[in-house]
């Protein structure tokens, strides 16, 4: 009862936490495009067939961008309701882009984080469970060469071969959770519990799940929360590179056009998604004594 | 294992000296062009052939192991200190403290940051000196980057709080500071070490991306960063595998790095 | 393993495994790629080259001007009269003209279609139109005139600039050319199916056109490779080179193309820059030397691969229709580069070029970044400065950073930029050569012409633009292209080749380095 009231009173907190993080991430994201140089520039500008005044009224359907505490307050009225505004960049709604976009990049992170994770933790456990130097150093040296090759550039090779960009994603997911994988399973592996189990004659595999596994779950949820985070950082440049069309691709040329709107919504739900799923990986590794 | 740590010991220092020492083991100035031999294959005169203005691979491969493998390092640095400092304020233990930190830290982990970069361009004279742009560039790189092993070293911290053995050490009267360094400080360590090592690749590789926005290590100065831009035309590689040179000794820092992270954490 | 686990693994394979089928290749349909999102289907907002490139496919005009012999061609008007004296002009158009909805093409079309031109400032396309005050009338169903508050020269050369768009504004407008808007899927393609009421029937002989929107060029030439694609359109000169070794009949060298490269020093009056640096980039003696010191033979052979030609002026030599033949292009002679200099007051001390004052001779030159062109030949031409003395800080920046710089804040030294010319006609290039535009960007908005030859060349481009005698306008063009080669107000640098990959299996079509360039004859490229 009183875990289950600590639940419910860390997931009101993270509830209300959610709120002020997505409206204040959101306005300084929208500040940071607004006021970056270039963001009154376009195309137009460069383009002698247009003159002056054409230009000018081009840039006048942008006026309503330029007051940023007025756009802000206007575009998270009309985001209540659903609406995102229209991108100035693709002239479609935000949430039509988006919605179009997100499945290939839902795809791809998720896929790419499971996979990574998993292999991540095979990897670390043969870097500590066997005890044995030869196979933690290669396995160190296997993380180290996945840790150095640009994600996009390792993507760029799978798709020339027709193989699975997702894995590309994992691959480079592997060595940024690998060292945690390895710091945690070390931990658990030296802790006196299992070394009396392991003394009292329990099977490798139900020590493995007793003593590690379950008593890790809570490190490894959060690890779990930053690899996520992690593959949607890594997604950008693979999608810009492979040509994937998803929401990655999308923030790569929104930010390029400066595309306020549209950064705007994605500011809003990319915050929105980071504070869920790192409250919900908190939560998963909140310890269960009291104090 | 004792062997093959001092093997790797070896190995980082000679790259490390191999960049100090680029001034005087360099064939050639690394902005000297040859324009009769552009996207030379290696020979005699070039041992790794040249790059697309002819400028000697090799020389400009010393040059940058110099400039990334100080300065990729000092930024991870910068970012792990970073992020200790602030997740240590949640070993406080107030609520309202922990949560503001949680919030602050998934904004700053949501925050389109290419801006920030860009609008420190913009600010920047265009005259600035190289050595501005690129302690710049890694400065703002280090004070970006805290936001994701500040998460995890959160998470360690939370674990720790609740540990018996903390709090065996709070009931027998052992100050926090001594607590925070001689006991808490050994279970974080690893994870710091695994942190900083994933970020040095991350900021070498974004250092070339910042290229793009006219930040990184400008041109004709060499990086890792810069020179690991060829990767993204096969053909290019195809022609000249030496390209993938920075590549391997970055891989070969990795390796070593991995193998000398602290395996074990302190019995206690 | 436990089956939990098992389940998990197959769950993330299969996931994976979820991947999109393989493209097949559908017969009579050609395929080739954009780099990004047309952003608009409207004809009359086009201002880039995706949107222009879907425009170019599908859209009708009132008549055309052949790009080579520069002379009006009948489309949707079967007939035509300029009036009055260039006031007026009266259309006579096909009969059973319809839009690919079905909707018909008639005058009243025609006519919706001008007056929004006339007063929709956000119609790029019609900016010439609308300043010459059109007003339009209808006579009958086929039969519309149209007047001018003056007498506007070459006045069927407007009607060459704007498509005929249907009155009802829809996501996929309806189209008067060979083909139409089939399908968008935003960020993956354009499907354009053949019009069924196109006036040339039964042209085109494509069923459908897909455009893909591929960003990645390495891709789309990996796609080119493999058969995906049967068309890239200008091709960079590395991934010329590859399709010359592993398809060599499918690359096709066009040869010189109206773009043009050049660089520029600000000459204006902005705060930011030292006095003494405004005196030289204002000094002809020194941009000449600065122009003569650079190499431009190195930068054809190193950054275009010997697919582009040195520029001569302002003007390509491709466009034969008005390029000085006198012209030559510079000679590079840093020697005489160096001389001239130390005639005005420099002197080479210590391998540092020093002005009158003592100032080192160093400026910054900015380029946008991410164009590997311009960024090797900031490279070269700093290596090639440097060798008289001259220290160039090359920045590379992002587009709208540099257009910020550049266009608002005129905070900058030196520049280096390219033109894509989508017209041969130099009128388009006007709002860079008078000297009150915004556009003249090395000294834009001079109230009254600081120089005698900029107020020569305001005169000039005004006589161009308004002189009917073609054999008048040319000796106008002659002249303001020996005045820029004098003053070298802008550095003109190369002309790249216009290059193109054409699958062997494309029959009909008749690729220029004039626009449409690979779209001429759309209606007749077949398989």
């Amino acid at each position: 009862m009183k875990v289950r009231g600590k639940l419910m009173r860390g997931l009101a907190g993270a509830v209300l936490n959610l709120v002020p993080v997505v409206l204040i991430g959101g306005f300084l994201s929208a500040a940071l495009v607004r006021y970056s140089p270039g963001f009154d520039v376009d195309e137009n500008d460069w383009n002698p067939q247009i003159s002056a005044a054409t230009r000018a009224a081009l840039h006048a359907e942008r006026e309503s961008e330029n007051h940023l505490p007025s756009f802000y307050l206007n575009y998270l009225r009309a985001a209540l309701h659903g609406n995102f505004g229209k991108s100035d960049h693709y002239k479609l709604p935000v949430s039509e882009l988006l919605a179009d976009r997100a499945g290939a990049t839902l795809e791809l992170v998720i896929t790419g984080t499971l996979s990574g994770l998993l292999f991540g933790g095979v990897l670390a456990w043969f870097a500590v469970w066997p005890r044995r130097t030869i196979l933690a150093v290669a396995a160190a040296g296997v993380s180290g060469l996945l840790l150095a090759i640009p994600p996009a550039v390792l993507a760029l090779e799978f798709f020339q071969r027709d193989a699975w960009v997702e894995m590309a994603l994992a691959l480079a997911v592997v060595p940024r959770v690998f060292g945690s994988m390895r710091a945690i399973l070390t931990e658990f592996a030296a802790s006196s519990a299992l070394l009396a189990a392991r003394a009292r004659g329990l099977g490798a595999f139900a020590l493995a799940m007793r003593y590690v596994f379950r008593p890790a779950l809570p490190r490894l949820a959060t690890l779990a929360g930053v690899a996520l985070v992690l593959a949607f950082g890594l997604a950008i440049p693979v999608e810009s590179l492979c040509d994937v069309n998803g929401v990655g691709n999308l923030a790569w040329h929104a930010a390029t056009a400066r595309d306020l709107p549209l950064l705007c919504g994605l500011a809003l739900i990319i915050t929105s998604i980071v504070a869920v799923v790192q409250s919900l990986a908190s939560l998963a590794g909140e310890p269960t004594t009291n104090p | 294992m004792i062997r093959i740590r001092r093997a790797a010991i070896l190995l980082l220092v000679a790259i490390a000296l191999s960049g100090l020492f680029a001034g005087k083991l360099a064939p050639y100035p690394y902005d000297r062009q040859d324009r009769q031999a552009i996207d030379a294959p290696p020979d005699s005169k070039f041992v790794m052939g040249t790059d697309d203005v002819g400028r000697d691979r090799f020389s400009r491969l010393l040059w940058a192991t110099g400039v990334s493998a100080l300065l990729a390092p000092a930024a991870a640095l910068c970012s792990i200190a970073i992020a200790l400092m602030v997740s240590s304020l949640t070993a406080l233990g107030r609520p309202a403290l922990n949560y503001s930190i949680d919030g602050f830290t998934t904004i700053c982990l949501s925050l389109p940051w290419i801006f920030l970069f860009i609008i420190l361009r913009s600010e920047l004279p265009l005259g600035t000196g190289a050595a501005a742009v690129i302690a710049t560039t890694f400065g703002l790189m280090g004070v970006a980057g805290w936001p994701v092993p500040a998460r995890v070293f959160t998470a360690s911290i939370a674990e720790i709080r609740q540990s018996g053995w903390l709090m065996q050490a709070r009931a027998a009267g052992i100050s926090a500071p001594r607590i925070a360094i001689r006991y808490a400080w050994p279970h974080l360590r690893s994870l710091a070490m695994a942190q900083f090592y994933i970020l040095i690749p991350a900021y070498v590789l974004a250092e070339a991306s910042l290229g793009l926005l006219g930040l990184g290590v400008p041109d004709p100065i060499p990086s890792w960063g810069n020179l690991l831009v060829d990767l993204q035309h096969p053909d290019i590689v195809r022609a000249n595998p030496w390209v993938l040179a920075p590549l391997g000794l970055l891989i070969i820092v990795m390796i070593c790095l991995e193998i000398l992270a602290p395996q074990k954490e302190v019995a206690l | 393993m436990t089956t939990k686990l098992s389940v998990f693994c197959a769950l993330t394979l299969l996931l994976a495994a979820c991947r999109p089928a393989a493209q097949n290749i559908v017969p009579k349909q050609l395929r080739f790629a954009i780099p990004g999102d047309p952003p608009t289907f409207d004809p009359l907002v086009v201002n880039e080259s995706n949107a222009g490139a879907i425009r170019d496919l599908t859209s009708g005009y009132l008549l055309r001007i052949d790009r080579v012999t520069d002379e009006p061609q009948p489309d949707l008007a079967e007939s035509w009269q300029v009036k009055d004296g260039g006031r007026a002009i009266a259309f006579h158009l096909l009969k059973d003209l319809k839009f690919s909805d079905g909707s018909p093409l008639t005058a009243d079309q025609v006519a919706q279609t001008l007056r929004r031109l006339a007063t929709d400032a956000a119609t790029t396309v019609g900016d010439a139109f609308r300043e010459a005050h059109p007003e339009v009338s209808v006579s009958s169903p086929l039969d519309l005139e149209v007047h001018f508050r003056t007498s506007v020269p070459r006045l069927e050369r407007l009607f060459d600039q704007f498509a005929i768009a249907p009155a009802k504004p829809a996501k996929l407008p309806g189209t008067a050319g060979p083909f139409f808007i089939a399908e968008f899927q935003p960020g993956a393609f354009v499907l354009l199916a053949r019009n069924p009421n196109y006036w040339k029937r039964p042209l085109p002989r494509l069923d459908s056109i897909r455009i893909d929107i591929q960003s990645s060029h390495e891709i789309e030439l990996t796609r080119f490779l493999r058969g995906e694609f049967q068309v890239i359109d200008r091709l960079e000169p590395d991934f010329f080179e590859r399709i010359v070794r592993n398809q060599p009949g499918a690359a096709r060298d066009l040869g010189a193309s109206l773009d043009s490269e050049f660089l520029w020093f600000n000459q204006s009056d902005a705060k930011t820059l030292p006095d003494f640096k405004r005196a030289w980039f204002r000094s002809a003696t020194f941009r000449h030397a600065i122009s003569a010191a650079i190499h431009r033979e190195d930068i054809i052979s190193v950054v275009y691969k010997g697919h582009a030609h040195a520029a001569a002026g302002p003007i390509s030599s491709a466009n034969h229709a008005w390029f000085n033949t006198a012209l030559q292009p510079l000679a590079t002679d840093p020697q005489a580069a160096l001389k001239s200099l130390e005639a005005e007051g420099f002197a080479l001390r210590d391998k540092v070029l020093r002005d009158g004052t003592g100032h080192p001779v160093e400026f910054t030159l900015i380029t946008n970044a991410g164009n590997t062109a311009r960024e090797t030949m900031l490279k070269l031409i700093k290596a090639d400065l440097a060798k008289i003395g001259i220290d160039v800080k090359t920045v590379a920046l992002d587009g709208r950073s540099l257009g910020t710089r550049i266009g608002r804040t005129l905070d900058y030294e030196a520049a280096l930029q390219g033109f894509s010319n989508t017209d041969p006609d130099p009128v388009n290039e006007m709002n860079v050569w008078l000297s009150s535009k915004d556009m003249h960007f090395w000294r834009p908005n001079q109230p009254v012409p600081d120089t005698g030859w900029e107020k020569r060349i305001d005169e000039l481009e005004d006589k161009q633009a308004t002189e009917p005698s073609r054999e008048a306008r040319r000796k106008a063009l002659d002249e303001f292209q020996q005045i820029v080669r004098d003053q070298e107000p802008v550095i003109y640098l190369v002309n790249p080749d216009y290059l193109v990959a054409i699958s062997p299996l494309v029959k009909g079509m008749q690729p220029g380095v004039a626009p449409p360039q690979l779209w001429r004859s759309v209606e007749q490229i077949s398989f």
